[in-house]
């Protein structure tokens, strides 16, 4: 049906002048109409407060109010206190540790949805992956606290068959578990598709010719999904890198975040400057890892940058 | 034999374990706020609806839900609408700073929202717009448009090339088969894309306690509660919060029509 009507149709060569004049002069006009708008209210409400956030790291406060300059002295107390150091690395190592848990954890259960689940429970798996990622994470910490909590629910149980309180609450222990919470569902989910997206003739092959299942999973599908495992990574590190409510209420802010120390800043009264600097700081990291990210994953791909 | 029945039983117990682990916190939160003690703890109280009871009448609580509606409907509103513009634009046409422009909407849910939240404070009460319902909204629209664009992208990615140049042919203008052509063809995506914004905006919290002032949307209700005393109502109002953003979820879902499996037989 359709290929009737385009053959009957007169083209574009046989009514050229008509045709031309219209789609050139909405080629300029639709775009612009359609584009403007969201090209606007992303610079006005999301570029915009960016770029203001880094010209008031040069800024002064006099007398508690914000006032133009430009000073290096915000960058410079913040860069080198000891405080700002602290917490840089104890993030790093935090976001570090997620990051390989979550592979971790998220690989093996990936393969086990994408490959040996029948079909109608692997789509109920994903539907199981997705609804977390957009149902209040601030809740399921406040969840996890009750559960966690020295009279928690795990505590009491145990205390009813007689063993003393666990202290969970409070430590690297209860912070993963937070951390996890938020970056699992979407590492594994995004495994799961690149898994299910292998060429299985590959793995057949594979397989044909004697290769055991570990031999597969390290030479045929680690590779093939490498950009996916990448960019599960980067995910993973840059939830955790940003994250306020697991350090706010897994072990109370200490030892603080960056988040933590950004909002602290911000809380403790006039000093935007610097609570911008650690923030843009932030930003910083992120920007570094998801550059190492793109080397990573343009390396040994044979293309190049 | 016997080593393969073995290893697939412990692949199933390990995924079973993950979801568990998905699932406890939510399930706490549902089960016991049913609960009749002011505590949760094991064993439960007996069944009692008296904090769902409680939060209905509380006002601050009643008044944060209102704020969320509105919030959140204008985001799934303006969302859908600038999303779909912008994904049909990076589609449709080749021009100079597209990357930049992909980007510049693909972006804010990349940057923590601790820093955006901030960021959005600080320059939007310098040309007046803080403490507003409607800077909640725009700024959440600036969040969900990433989410929207993704998902009508896709959709705009399954159709073919030559159903819109069919139309022009004919003699439609372009923003005549805009309208007749792709915005029906999408129209499973804009659904989803709707209800997905109004999660996204449902949920968020760090910006809007930056740049609400004194209207609180739920979530902000809730970390206010959070940060004072233990409070059994929370579990009340956390039960209302899941069961209506579960719901925006799905629904977006079955729009969306995810299957793993598509690749696969193609």
């Amino acid at each position: 049906m359709n290929d009737i009507v385009l053959q009957n149709v007169p083209t574009a060569a046989a009514e050229p002048a008509s045709h031309r004049a219209r789609t050139a002069g909405s080629q300029r006009v639709l775009p612009a109409v359609l584009g403007l708008p969201i090209f606007l209210w992303q610079a006005v409400f999301f570029a915009a407060p960016l770029v203001f956030l880094i010209v008031i790291t040069f800024w002064q406060v006099k007398s508690f109010r914000l006032e133009p300059a430009f000073v290096l002295d915000n960058w410079e107390r913040v860069l080198l206190s000891s405080p700002f150091q602290r917490a840089l690395v104890h993030t790093l190592t935090l976001s570090c540790v997620t990051t390989l848990l979550a592979l971790v954890i998220a690989f093996p259960a990936a393969y086990t949805i994408a490959f040996r689940l029948p079909a109608r429970l692997r789509d109920l798996a994903v539907a199981a992956l997705i609804v977390p990622i957009f149902s209040s994470y601030m809740l399921r910490i406040y969840a996890w606290q009750i559960v966690l909590s020295p009279e928690g629910l795990i505590n009491n149980l145990l205390g009813r068959v007689g063993i003393e309180a666990l202290p969970m609450l409070g430590g690297a222990f209860s912070l993963q578990i937070g951390l996890l919470t938020l970056t699992l569902p979407i590492a594994v989910l995004i495994l799961v598709f690149a898994l299910s997206g292998i060429d299985r003739t590959l793995i057949e092959a594979a397989e044909n010719l004697g290769c055991r299942r570990s031999r597969v999973i390290a030479h045929v599908m680690l590779p093939a999904i490498r950009p996916a495992l990448l960019l599960a990574a980067t995910t993973t590190f840059l939830l955790a890198f940003g994250d306020y409510i697991s350090p706010l209420f897994m072990t109370g802010s200490k030892p603080p975040t960056l988040s933590i120390l950004v909002v602290d800043t911000v809380k403790s009264g006039s000093q935007w400057p610097r609570a911008s600097v650690v923030g843009v700081a932030m930003l910083g990291v992120l920007a570094a890892v998801f550059g190492l990210g793109r080397w990573l994953g343009s390396r040994g791909t044979g293309k190049g940058h | 034999m016997n080593l393969t029945r073995l290893s697939r039983t412990l692949q199933y117990a390990f995924v079973a374990a993950l979801f568990a682990f998905i699932a406890a916190p939510m399930l706490v939160i549902v089960i016991f706020s049913f609960d009749a003690n002011r505590f949760p703890a094991i064993p439960w109280g007996g069944f009692s609806l008296e904090w769902h009871r409680a939060i209905f009448e509380d006002e601050m609580v009643r008044d944060a839900f209102l704020n969320s509606l509105w919030v959140g409907l204008g985001t799934a509103v303006l969302s859908t609408v600038l999303g779909f513009a912008a994904a049909y634009v990076d589609h449709r046409y080749r021009f100079r700073g597209k990357t930049g422009f992909a980007l510049l909407v693909a972006l804010p849910p990349a940057v923590p929202a601790t820093i955006l939240g901030m960021a959005m404070l600080a320059f939007l009460s310098r040309i007046g717009l803080f403490g507003r319902i409607e800077t909640i909204t725009a700024c959440h629209v600036a969040l969900a448009t990433s989410f929207s664009m993704a998902i009508i992208g896709l959709r705009l990615g399954e159709m073919g090339k030559d159903l819109e140049q069919a139309a022009w042919n004919l003699g439609a203008s372009p923003a005549t088969a805009l309208l007749r052509i792709v915005v029906p063809f999408c129209r499973p995506a804009l659904i989803a894309s709707f209800f997905l914004s109004a999660a996204v905006s449902f949920d968020e919290f760090l910006i809007a306690w930056f740049v609400g002032g004194v209207h609180e949307t739920l979530p902000v209700r809730i970390l206010n509660l959070l940060q004072g005393q233990v409070n059994p109502k929370i579990n009340a109002i956390g039960t209302v919060v899941l069961v209506i953003s579960i719901t925006l979820v799905l629904v977006a879902q079955r729009f969306v029509g995810v299957k793993v499996a598509k690749e696969n037989a193609a």
